[in-house]
């Protein structure tokens, strides 16, 4: 309780002192964030849409984390589940729409696991970290991803380098075209569900913990350490996949070499505000969505542009994970004088 | 009385609600060996961690040759010339001896570093003790008795008036505690004052000139070469034990578990198992001892099924429980409840999908209770128990469900006698039950009061007695 009431201050404050820093009349921007992100059926469209990314990303960071594998990883599985949807989208062109938007979002998951499975798989059998070779393979990623679109995946009748638009019919339902929702929203919000209860209640869920908090004992314990810890990235990759699967078909249309906006980015530092924790996770990236589309409207009316919000998430990671060591060191003053006395 | 007196005087030290010294007063005097005796969680380590100056006591004073010490500053106690040779090893393994001569001689980081002048003192007593010493070989390739050798060189080339060691016998081979104890007679007639923490007797009425004995916390009995009597000091140690359980003399029943010219390697490739064959009837508790890092962890762990073997063939029964010998290493995930590290065993165990969560918490429920864990709350994180009640933890994951052999490591290291007491029983009612025991222990009280058979384990390979294992 005392945790989540720290964050939230911690949040408070880091969006408060950003803004002053920026030289913004603090009042008047937060009322204009609160308008571009809440005060409409537009505005609140805005801020979910930009909440699935942020939570689907971050529900895949949250999985690999709890298991130990620090995956910074999250841009590039989700350039590669983008690339994959893509290539899916030109190769079944033709077929009847749904079973296109089914495959570009079956192509994204697996796109997306098997790059990150990629990395699990060189830590299990080779020892190289995870933490280093998801780093590397972002950069991979987003070369991939200037390629397809100068090349194999570019649109023939654009002048641009990008992918071929797909139709409307293939696009997820937007019930008002005015406004950003679309139907994939709600996938990412059943992800949640399906994270929580993976972790909760299912035997994996719960090795993976284990493996994560101390692999020397889950391996004691015959847990298979390697083979969960390369199921942990699948999901994570996965959920990074789906991320970008679901802005292809939502608002995306087509890729070109913007198309990441820095979600997997994005990603640690929301999963991290929600400890690692799904319910925290949806609330961090809630917040985050929240205050993306809110710095849009701050942006349109002031020179401050959305960079603020990757401010204001900094200081806030920054602030929290302080608090975090201090309360970590309040709670075990004894563990090392005390092992001296046993 | 000398002038040159380590006065400790009515010192206290709290952990939490932990008293683990209370109101402590001791004389050491110059020119003798004087022993600190006491159980797992005494108060030997915390009285020595004062006097190395790496805790601050929260009553009382300590002073030397009538001065107030700086408790609580280690680097200004070193100064003082209080030295001190850890149980654990403070040495940088990837470091050369050279390094790590160096590394503790130096004072700062201004002006040249030249090792061979950070060195030259420490090499000096070296060769004045007869020792020869390579500069050059890397730490952590070493034999446990020459990295202590360093250590010690480490101690004497500074000020070491007086100079503290913590259990230095636990990792030596009988020869090596021989030569140990001549050198600790040697420092102290040297006008030192050496302090020894141990829990052998006989090693400590062989070399100590006064002896005290502490009990949770307290100063118990003080007492001289001349006077100490080996019952005696063992019962000031003890106190008011509970009668030790005697291994059943029952008929037992088939064997169980066979293990045929098993060859096991250790982590970095070593051979560690040479070859070993024994057999485990159900109902028996067989016991191996000999000092640690002679192939134990690597035993337990093949003959578990956890480690795989290089050669040989091990037949087990179904349903293997496994109490590895670092409970916060192997054992528990610290930082998960008590709740999770329980139910890792019945998940396991199972290996279903699907976890039902109302039984798991009835079941640990109901392990907390028999095995009288005290924990305020499930979801409390494992970390916030005590020692005991962190190894009653794993005992009871793994003792719950009858297991058919059990596989224990130096089951109660660490633990006080009540507890230790309690794990005792609980293996033995796992033999009564019918599961063969595997007891792997270093503590030759513990092999005495469980094992119908005792072997000992010997750089990898079995032998019948420890004169013949160590020699």
């Amino acid at each position: 309780m005392t945790r989540i009431l720290v964050t939230a201050g911690a949040l408070a404050l880091a969006l408060v002192v950003t803004l002053a820093l920026f030289g913004l009349p603090v009042f008047e921007s937060l009322s204009t964030i609160a308008r571009g992100s809440l005060g409409s059926e537009a505005s609140i469209a805005r801020t979910l849409a930009r909440t699935a990314p942020l939570l689907l990303t971050g529900l895949g960071i949250l999985i690999a984390w709890r298991a130990g594998m620090f995956n910074i990883g999250g841009e590039g599985q989700y350039v590669v589940g983008g690339l994959c949807g893509a290539w899916a989208a030109m190769v079944f062109q033709g077929q009847s729409s749904a079973v296109i938007t089914l495959v570009v979002l079956l192509s994204g998951v697996a796109g997306g696991a098997l790059y990150a499975g990629l990395a699990a798989v060189l830590q299990v059998t080779r020892g190289v970290q995870v933490v280093i070779s998801t780093i590397l393979l972002n950069f991979i990623a987003l070369a991939l991803l200037k390629w397809a679109v100068a090349g194999p995946l570019r649109d023939p009748s654009s002048t641009r380098p990008q992918s071929s638009a797909l139709p409307d019919a293939v696009m997820f339902l937007r019930p008002n075209p005015q406004t950003d929702f679309h139907t994939g929203i709600v996938l990412a919000f059943l992800a949640v569900i399906v994270v929580f209860v993976f972790l909760r209640f299912t035997a994996t869920g719960f090795r993976l913990k284990w493996v994560g908090a101390n692999p020397v004992a889950a391996h004691t314990q015959r847990m298979k350490v390697g083979r969960l810890q390369v199921t942990a990235m699948l999901w994570s990759g996965g959920l990074c996949g789906l991320a970008a699967a679901i802005s292809y078909l939502g608002l995306a249309r087509r890729l070109d070499a913007s198309f990441t906006e820095n979600w997997g980015f994005l990603a640690i530092p929301v999963a991290l505000l929600g400890g690692l924790d799904p319910i925290g996770t949806l609330v961090a990236a809630l917040y985050f969505g929240a205050l993306f589309a809110g710095c849009e409207a701050l942006a349109r009316e002031t020179s401050v542009g959305t960079s603020a919000v990757f401010v204001i998430q900094a200081v806030a990671v920054l602030v929290v994970v302080g608090l975090g060591r201090l309360q970590l060191q309040s709670s075990r003053p004894e563990s090392k004088p005390a092992g001296g006395a046993e | 009385m000398s002038e040159a007196t380590l006065r400790v005087e009515g010192v206290t030290k709290a952990f939490g609600s932990v008293v683990a010294l209370n109101a402590v007063s001791v004389e050491f005097l110059p020119g003798e060996v004087h022993a600190v005796l006491g159980e797992n969680g005494a108060g030997k380590s915390t009285l020595m961690n004062v006097l190395g100056g790496f805790l601050t006591p929260d009553e009382g004073t300590v002073s030397y040759r009538g001065e107030a010490l700086p408790l609580g500053q280690a680097a200004e106690m070193r100064q003082r010339g209080f030295a001190m040779v850890h149980q654990h090893f403070m040495l940088v393994p990837n470091f050369t001896v050279g390094e790590n001569l160096a590394l503790d001689a130096l004072q700062d980081l201004r002006g040249r570093l030249a090792q061979p002048d950070l060195i030259a003192s420490a090499l000096e007593r070296a060769k004045s003790l007869g020792w020869s010493i390579d500069v050059d070989d890397r730490t952590d390739d070493l034999p446990v008795g020459t990295q202590q050798r360093i250590e010690i060189l480490k101690a004497l080339a500074g000020p070491s008036d007086v100079i503290i060691f913590d259990e230095p016998t636990a990792v030596l081979v009988p020869s090596e505690v021989e030569e140990l104890l001549g050198l600790l007679r040697r420092l102290a007639e040297e006008g030192r004052i050496v302090i020894l923490i141990a829990h052998k007797l006989s090693e400590i009425l062989a070399v100590a000139d006064r002896i005290t004995v502490l009990r949770r916390g307290r100063v118990v009995a003080q007492t001289t070469q001349m006077e100490a009597n080996a019952a005696q000091i063992a019962e000031w140690m003890v106190g008011d034990v509970p009668a030790p359980q005697s291994p059943l003399q029952e008929a037992l029943g088939e064997k169980a578990v066979r293990v045929k010219d098993l060859v096991v390697s250790g982590d970095r490739g070593e051979p560690a198992v040479r070859g070993i064959s024994f057999e485990i009837r159900s109902g028996e508790v067989l016991g191996i001892g000999g000092v640690d890092g002679n192939g134990q962890t690597e035993l337990a762990e093949a003959v578990a099924g956890i480690r795989s073997r290089k050669g040989g063939d091990i037949v087990t029964p179904n349903g293997v429980a496994f109490i590895p010998p670092d409970r916060q290493r192997a054992g528990l995930a610290l930082s998960l409840s008590v709740e999770d590290n329980l139910w890792s065993g019945p998940v396991q165990r199972r290996q279903g999908l699907v976890l039902n969560r109302k039984r798991l918490w009835n079941w640990s429920r109901g392990v907390v209770q028999d095995y009288e864990i005290k924990v305020g709350n499930l979801s409390d994180p494992v970390r916030s128990l005590s020692g005991g009640n962190q190894q009653k933890v794993v005992v009871g994951r793994e003792l719950s469900e009858s297991p058919g052999l059990l596989v224990v490591v130096n089951p109660t290291r660490g633990l006080d006698v009540r507890a230790t007491e309690f794990v005792h029983r609980r293996i033995l009612d796992a033999a009564r039950a019918g599961a063969a025991v595997l007891l792997i222990s270093t503590d030759s009280d513990e092999l005495a009061a469980l094992a119908h058979r005792i072997l000992y384990l010997s750089r990898g390979e079995l032998r019948d007695s420890l004169v013949g294992a160590t020699a």
